[in-house]
């Protein structure tokens, strides 16, 4: 192809209609989605308006859904395809341009990061007490439902299920042979009450314990809390029951059984990340103003201890002030039981660095734009 | 003598306003001035007594001291000042001073009151019992799900249980002469203390000195409780902590130390001279206690000090009325000696633009942070930095567009700055979070900057449109220099916005581990990056002119005021610290609407334009006006 069939081929994908397009329908999204984080909570509108590709409308009493609008992957999908498709066909390598050129490559970059990110950015949290050692960090919206194999001498095996997979009625083979998982009765968001508080004795509920049931309750998108589902399992070996229980992650206590000799636990648990690391908190600092509850800093002081790696010191972790160890960044995130449990968050992201790139290069490209439209203007305004 | 002219008015405004900001000669006899000075820490910063007591009164209602309510004149209305002086030293004259706001008809129901009113803490007495049990029932509801009525009765019991931990700021509320009891409390520590040891030793003691010093040491623990403000410096303290403790520790550490301190006696000697009404008396402890600072804790008077002059000059409030003077010169320039009173208008806007800029700088340095610290600063700032814009254009267009619009904006801003005061110190501490000067000064400061230029341009946009629509003044000329202000202040605005909010971002990365969650304050900071970028890019790609980009600008307006303030009342998110009430959203909703007003007005076809048809009137060609001269 020549220059001008390629310039040709990309006019449509190319134009400056379509950016604006894409740049209004953005905003639309962006101002829509921001008012229903008031009903739905931040993560959840994150998910439906920008971590989408379109946004549904639910047909009432149906499971069929309608895209009505482009969500933020296809919005910003477009864009780029248009960013990169105007650069190619209108390239030109002149100063004039130069602003223009880096501006926009910082934006492409940008867009990119932003895409890696949210397709391999991990995000958990550690929450330790006084003293307390952990070598896995939790998830802050999933759990799991973890068995446990304890037969091996000197490590566990544990098979984990996405909480998300528990639907009632299904049966989920298990990567072990011969098990399955039977789902009996599943609760996305449950709350624990003691069995004389049910409003009737038929009332559905699962029975976890003498003291506790779970009943179902609404989902929940407050951003101070989670949601704790409970379920009902039955193990299966070769078609035979193994055992069946009730189980809630707001409750997450192992039970023991055994699959022929080996020893097994159960449990629904928020789900586990494992380190190869563990942190101890020795010392958490909940700094106030004097004579007000107005916080001046909060800061744990850990130790990191990695035997793989021959690591073992001590680190202080407090606002603006992260450990990165790693792969991974530990942010001081939260406190709670009267200052002395601390609560860190724990980030994974393989392109972490580029929008620190990207925003580089847009500053750099709108000072040279700018600035030579502003030196050619006051030239011309000195000379009238 | 017509270069003189605009002078003379310069000078007759420029000494107005001076003279209004030098602090009032109080007609008390009592040194109410050298009290107000005195430093105090509460809020977790020191400052001075005369903040203290204009931040408690705006806590209480919104006009600080009523005369009317009162039944005193206008010349004996107390200053602040001297109303926190009868509350921390003659409690029972405070009592009845009519401050407490209420206007609430439900509660004024509850009381079988009919008039919104202030009334006094005597007048709220006999109800008490119901306050409490009315707020302890709204305080079980979730805050953000409370009714009016729930907020503002839970409100009424705050402030009321404020009101009472001020009172024992300096002494318990019942003591009957402060400096008296000091000086008994002096003397009984040593006989106690023995008495106290001779009895754990099993061996005889005074009875009655143990008694003492066991109800000495009962009440100062009881009163312990009521620490709003530390009144009392501790020379020997290292860190802020240590360093200020509320009398009643000062005077349980003198059960330790033998020796009460200083400046507790300071304090005893100027109650007990206030409650008798003996001014030589209080003057002189005052002035004692003064030299005692002066001598011993002289490095941090400085800002106390200033900080009480700032209090009296009210830099702020007078750049507001002068940017309304130089709103009015510049709207009677129009209509008569357009050339005297615009050059008027601008050496006056100048002159308002530095004392907004002393102000700035102060509050700076009392504080120790950058401009913006939260809502209140950033109107200020907006403000400031709008003023600066329009100053810097007028130098460039010498149209008069930059004068009017900096007035405009300056008087608007700092409007809203009063009103953003709600009910406390606009110099509170910061969260932990932001407490950072580096990322305030980069992130904070270039979002603010960004506001300014967008409002800037949104402005400019409206004169544009209702000088087209309903003047015939709109010159090609005018109309095309307006339009290219427009487009230069975008400029600014895209490239201030968008490095902010990145920068933002990486604020975020670093503290919350998250370079963009999405959160409503940093999807307000996109909306504007993407409406100038939208702007810019109409107007590269032909699809927006003159009008179309005026148009676009004053919708920038709407933007900019959702993101700025919209989201803070939602409520949501990380960015709790820029919260604000409710109650600004029918303003919020007034100004949106008359946005999107004005755009409908800009909207109009050009033959409704009064401004395009006098232009073709003016050159009658065959076709009318050449189709490159309209605007699009």
């Amino acid at each position: 192809m020549t220059g001008s069939s390629v310039a040709r081929f990309f006019k449509p994908v190319a134009s400056l209609r379509l950016t604006i397009i894409c740049l209004a329908c953005a905003m639309f999204l962006v101002f829509v989605g921001t008012l229903d984080q008031v009903q739905i909570g931040v993560y959840e509108a994150q998910l439906r308006y920008f971590k989408s590709f379109f946004l549904y409308f639910n047909l009432p009493g149906s499971n069929f859904r309608i895209p009505y609008f482009p969500g933020g992957y296809t919005l910003g999908g477009v864009l780029l395809i248009n960013l990169i498709a105007a650069h190619v066909s209108r390239f030109k390598l002149t100063w004039k341009k130069a602003g223009i050129l880096i501006l926009h490559s910082g934006l492409i970059l940008l867009l990119i990061g932003q895409i890696v990110t949210s397709l391999f950015e991990e995000e958990s949290q550690i929450q330790l007490d006084q003293g307390q050692t952990k070598n896995y960090s939790e998830s802050p919206y999933f759990d799991e439902l973890a068995i446990v194999d304890q037969s091996k001498p000197d490590s566990d095996e544990v098979i984990s299920v996405p909480a998300g997979r528990l639907v009632k009625g299904q049966t989920i083979s298990l990567p072990v042979a011969g098990l399955q998982l039977q789902v009996d009765e599943s609760f996305e968001n449950a709350a624990l009450i003691n069995p004389n508080q049910l409003p009737s004795p038929t009332y559905p509920h699962l029975r976890l314990g003498p003291m506790a049931v779970a009943v179902a309750i609404p989902k929940t998108y407050k951003q101070d809390e989670r949601n704790q589902p409970a379920a009902a399992v039955t193990l299966l070996k070769e078609g035979q029951s193994v055992g069946s229980w009730a189980l809630a992650s707001g409750f997450p206590q192992p039970v023991q059984f055994k699959v022929g000799a080996d020893p097994y636990q159960i449990v629904l648990r928020p789900k586990r990340y494992y380190r190869p690391f563990s942190i101890t908190l020795e010392d958490f600092r909940h700094d106030r103003y004097a004579g007000t509850e107005i916080a001046k800093n909060f800061s744990s002081k850990v130790r990191l201890v990695d035997p793989s790696a021959h690591e073992n010191r001590e680190a202080l972790i407090y606002m603006n002030h992260p450990l990165w160890y790693s792969d991974l960044i530990l942010y001081q995130a939260g406190f709670g039981n009267n200052d002395k449990t601390t609560v860190l968050q724990v980030m994974k992201n393989p392109s972490r660095l580029v929008p620190y790139i990207a925003c580089g290069m847009m500053a750099l490209g709108l000072l040279i734009q700018f600035g030579m439209h502003l030196v050619s203007f006051v030239r011309k305004r000195v000379i009238a | 003598m017509k270069r003189i002219v605009p002078w003379i008015i310069f000078i007759v405004f420029a000494g107005w306003a001076l003279s209004r900001m030098a602090p009032k000669k109080p007609g008390s006899a009592f040194d109410i001035a050298g009290f107000g000075k005195l430093p105090v820490l509460a809020g977790g910063r020191v400052k001075p007594m005369d903040t203290l007591a204009r931040v408690s009164l705006l806590q209480m209602n919104h006009h600080g001291i009523d005369g009317t309510a009162n039944n005193l004149s206008s010349a004996q209305v107390a200053s602040q000042a001297e109303w926190l002086l009868d509350v921390l030293m003659l409690p029972e004259h405070a009592d009845s001073t009519k401050i407490f706001e209420i206007t609430d008809p439900n509660i004024l129901d509850l009381f079988g009151w009919q008039k919104a009113a202030n009334y006094s803490f005597n007048d709220l007495q006999p109800f008490f019992a119901k306050i409490e049990e009315q707020a302890g029932l709204a305080a079980q509801t979730e805050a953000d799900a409370r009714n009016a009525f729930q907020r503002n009765i839970v409100r009424l019991r705050d402030v009321l249980r404020f009101y009472v931990q001020l009172k024992n700021t300096i002494q318990p509320q019942d003591s009957p002469d402060f400096g008296k009891e000091v000086q008994v409390f002096q003397q009984s520590i040593q006989p106690g203390l023995d008495a106290v040891r001779n009895r754990d030793a099993g061996q005889p003691y005074d009875d009655q000195a143990f008694q003492r010093i066991i109800l000495f040491t009962h009440r100062y623990q009881s009163w312990t409780q009521a620490k709003y403000a530390y009144a009392i410096p501790n020379p020997k303290g290292k860190t802020e902590t240590d360093r200020w403790s509320p009398v009643s520790e000062a005077l349980l550490n003198a059960l330790s130390t033998g020796q009460i301190a200083d400046s507790v006696t300071f304090y005893g000697r100027m109650v007990s001279a206030y409650r008798n009404g003996d001014a030589t008396g209080f003057n002189q402890a005052l002035n004692d206690y003064q030299q005692y600072l002066h001598k011993n804790f002289s490095e941090e008077l400085n800002r106390p000090t200033l900080e009480y002059f700032f209090n009296a000059a009210q830099p702020f409030y007078q750049s507001l009325v002068l940017y309304l003077v130089v709103f009015a010169l510049a709207i009677i320039s129009w209509l008569a000696w357009p050339k005297t009173l615009s050059r008027a208008a601008l050496l006056l806007l100048g002159f308002a633009f530095l004392v907004h800029t002393a102000g700035l700088i102060i509050r700076m340095y009392i504080q120790g942070r950058p401009p913006v610290t939260n809502l209140y600063s950033s109107a200020i700032f907006v403000g400031w930095a709008t003023v600066l814009f329009c100053l810097i254009l007028e130098r460039f267009y010498k149209n008069g567009i930059g004068g009017v619009c900096g007035s405009v904006i300056g008087f608007t801003t700092l409007l809203i700055a009063q009103n953003l005061q709600f009910d406390g110190d606009t110099m509170e501490m910061l969260r932990a979070v932001l407490d950072t000067n580096a990322w305030l000064a980069t992130h904070v400061v270039g979002e603010v900057l960004g506001y300014s230029a967008v409002f800037l341009a949104g402005l400019i946009g409206i004169i544009y449109i209702f000088r087209g629509v309903f003047t015939t003044s709109f010159e090609e000329s005018t109309s095309k220099t307006m339009a290219r202000m427009i487009y230069g202040v975008v400029c600014f605005a895209t490239l201030l916005s968008l490095v902010a909010t990145v920068l933002g971002g990486i604020w975020a990365d670093q503290s919350w581990g998250r370079f963009w969650g999405w959160d409503p304050k940093e999807n307000g900071a996109l909306l504007v990056v993407l409406w100038n970028a939208i702007i810019l890019h109409a107007r590269w790609g032909g699809f927006a002119r003159e009008r179309g980009v005026a148009v676009l600008a004053v919708f920038g307006n709407v933007i900019g005021s959702l993101s700025w303030f919209g989201v803070n009342m939602l409520g949501v998110g990380l960015h709790s610290y820029g919260f604000m009430d409710q109650a600004f959203a029918s303003t919020l909703a007034i100004f949106v609407a008359s946005q999107l007003v004005i755009i409908g007005i800009g909207l109009l076809p050009l033959k409704y334009w009064r401004g395009i048809r006098a232009r073709e009137r003016r050159t009658p060609q065959a076709g009318g006006v050449p189709a490159h001269a309209l605007p699009q």
